[in-house]
């Protein structure tokens, strides 16, 4: 388990002072996949690296497993660090050294006999799908490549844990798709906890199951990543998601509503549509769909529907009550 | 005004004088990598951020650094006489000049190295301190390697500021090109060695350039 308690980090740079992390405390669990997501400059890089303690905290403690790294002697800083991998968004490998010999250069930081790092190096290759590129130099890689180099290496020392730095920001699509179920197959094969930074909610929705969102160094909303998906609370938070679960509602349609707009959540494997055709037949309501999806997040379905409902108020109440009973969330958009 | 025969009388003259200036360069040059290079590794690593930070180190031989640079060369070669006496017996002949050459070398290699090892990306060494390296294992397997091609150029560059320096130690009898063309290109008017010292400089600068060249561009592997 990784804890931050009261965590801030202070840059001081040139007479001002830049608050990097401000007053942060988190816990992220053995075997999550943890989602750090906010706009540029809100501190996530920063509180990421103080983890592996690149960046010292100004104040407040990082504990593993109840050990606070931030007392840790220099030495014992070093041996810590061998079990916490690192990958960058631009993966910064040894550019004059071949694929095998920056792999190598973690075992040997880890003191592994020389005669026993080959074999080492070959395994972890294997596992990262780059068996045949050991004796090639990075220049010569993809992007792609170059970062399954990066998680090999990172992986090196069999660590607890890998930290990612926009791992995924500098590939493309299909690239990012296959290095994120490399990651996923990490976490699951080799049960190491996964903390990383993104700012592409498609990324957390693909492999993350507990998340936070970032802002001027605050962590402003955390939990489930289902959770959070189906009931964002802080605007920030619903705009990151409105990424890729839409509500907005055309306002052409908008101008026409007559009655109230409300959106429905079913989670899980409630059926929606059911519920909803029995609740028009049950009650003196109108319904009108405006939009309709069922998004699958961490694999399960969160079904999403904006319906325009008409009727006498008591009716709509009684309406919106029933669906509620059935296992929907409804929340009023809009009310004319 | 470039007289043939007299050109292949002095050969063995001009064979001697280029032979002595490879001896000076030689030395200095082997010096001045020797304690140059550690010296601009320690200029960097105790800069601010990096994982040897340590002010007091860092400006102490700053300055030593600057101060030597700021001497011109002939000054700091007549400033050094007693130190070469001390060192080598005495202070003509080209071994004598190799003492002031390398303390001159010395700050400008370690400066050029610095700079080599500063055009490195720092995401490379932090990404080699997350991964639980030592401080020597940075320096060994990532600093220089990284900068290798860097610092072959540099290596080009001193080559090159010793060729002229050598020249100029060749003036209060370092021997060397630059002592041949002092003794006769100057005070005996003979435009003949005036000439083929001036050309053998030129080539050998040029041929220096052109190795140190290819050498860099060939072991870097980006
Ligand atoms: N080394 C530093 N010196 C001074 N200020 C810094 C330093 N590193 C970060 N900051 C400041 O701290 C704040 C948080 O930066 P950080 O890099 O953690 O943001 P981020 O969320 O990772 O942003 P991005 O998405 O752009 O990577 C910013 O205001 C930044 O300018
Ligand atoms: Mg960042």
């Amino acid at each position: 388990m990784l804890e931050f308690r009261n965590v801030s980090k202070v840059y001081s740079a040139k007479k001002k002072e830049v608050v990097g992390v401000d007053n942060v405390s988190l816990i992220i669990n053995s075997g999550d996949i943890f989602g750090i997501v906010g706009y540029s400059g809100a501190g996530k890089s920063s509180l990421l690296r103080c983890i592996n303690l690149l960046e010292r905290p100004t104040s407040g403690e990082i504990l593993i497993n109840g050990k606070d790294l931030t007392k840790l002697s220099r030495n014992e800083l070093r041996l810590a660090r061998l079990k916490i991998g690192m990958i960058f968004q631009h993966f910064y490998l040894i550019s004059q050294k071949t694929v095998g010999e920056n792999i190598a250069f973690a075992l040997k930081a880890a003191s592994m006999p020389a005669n026993a790092i080959p074999a080492r190096v070959d395994e972890l290759l294997e596992m990262v799908g780059l068996a045949e590129k050991r004796d090639v130099y990075p220049a010569q890689l993809s992007g792609g490549q170059k970062q399954r180099v990066g998680i090999a290496r990172a992986l090196a020392n069999n660590p607890a844990m890998l930290l990612c730095d926009e791992a995924t920001s500098a590939l493309d699509p299909k690239t990012t798709v296959s290095i994120l179920r490399l990651l996923k197959e990490i976490n699951k094969k080799l049960g190491i906890t996964i903390v990383l930074i993104t700012h592409e909610m498609d990324v957390v929705k693909e492999i993350c199951n507990r998340m936070a969102v970032m802002q001027d160094g605050k962590v402003i909303e955390e939990g489930d990543v289902y959770d959070i998906f189906a009931s964002p609370q802080k605007i920030l938070t619903q705009e990151f998601i409105s990424s890729v679960v839409s509500f907005d509602i055309p306002k052409t349609i908008l101008k026409d509503v007559r009655g109230q707009i409300v959106k429905i959540l079913f989670k899980g494997n409630v059926a929606g549509e059911g519920v909803i055709s029995d609740t028009m037949q049950r009650f003196e309501v109108k319904g009108n769909f405006l939009h309709g999806t069922i998004e699958y997040i961490q694999e399960r379905p969160l079904g999403i529907f904006l319906m325009e409902l008409q009727g006498e108020d008591s009716e709509l109440a009684k309406a919106r009550a029933y669906m509620t009973e059935r296992g929907a969330i409804v929340e009023v958009v809009l009310h004319v | 005004m470039f007289d043939v025969t007299h050109f292949i009388d002095m050969v063995p003259d001009l064979l001697k004088a280029f032979q002595e200036t490879i001896i000076m360069i030689g030395i200095s040059l082997s010096v001045s990598i020797v304690l140059g290079l550690p010296l601009g590794i320690l200029l960097f690593v105790t800069d601010k951020g990096l994982f040897w930070e340590n002010r007091l180190i860092k400006s102490v031989f700053g300055f030593a650094v600057n101060l030597i640079r700021s001497i011109p060369y002939i000054i700091l070669l007549v400033a050094l006489f007693p130190l070469t006496k001390l060192l080598v017996g005495q202070t003509i002949g080209p071994i004598a000049a190799s003492v002031s050459l390398s303390v001159a070398a010395i700050p400008f290699f370690a400066r050029l190295v610095e700079t080599s090892l500063r055009e490195i990306d720092k995401g490379v060494i932090e990404a080699s301190i997350a991964v639980g390296a030592t401080p020597w294992m940075i320096i060994k397997d990532v600093l220089i390697p990284e900068a290798k091609s860097s610092i072959i150029q540099a290596v080009t560059v001193t080559v090159i500021s010793l060729v002229a320096f050598s020249a100029m130690a060749g003036v209060v009898g370092g021997g060397g090109i630059g002592d041949l063309a002092i003794r006769f290109g100057y005070y005996r008017y003979d435009n003949t060695i005036m000439i083929a010292t001036v050309a053998i400089l030129i080539l050998l600068v040029q041929a220096i350039q052109i190795a140190g060249d290819w050498f860099a561009k060939s072991i870097d592997k980006r």
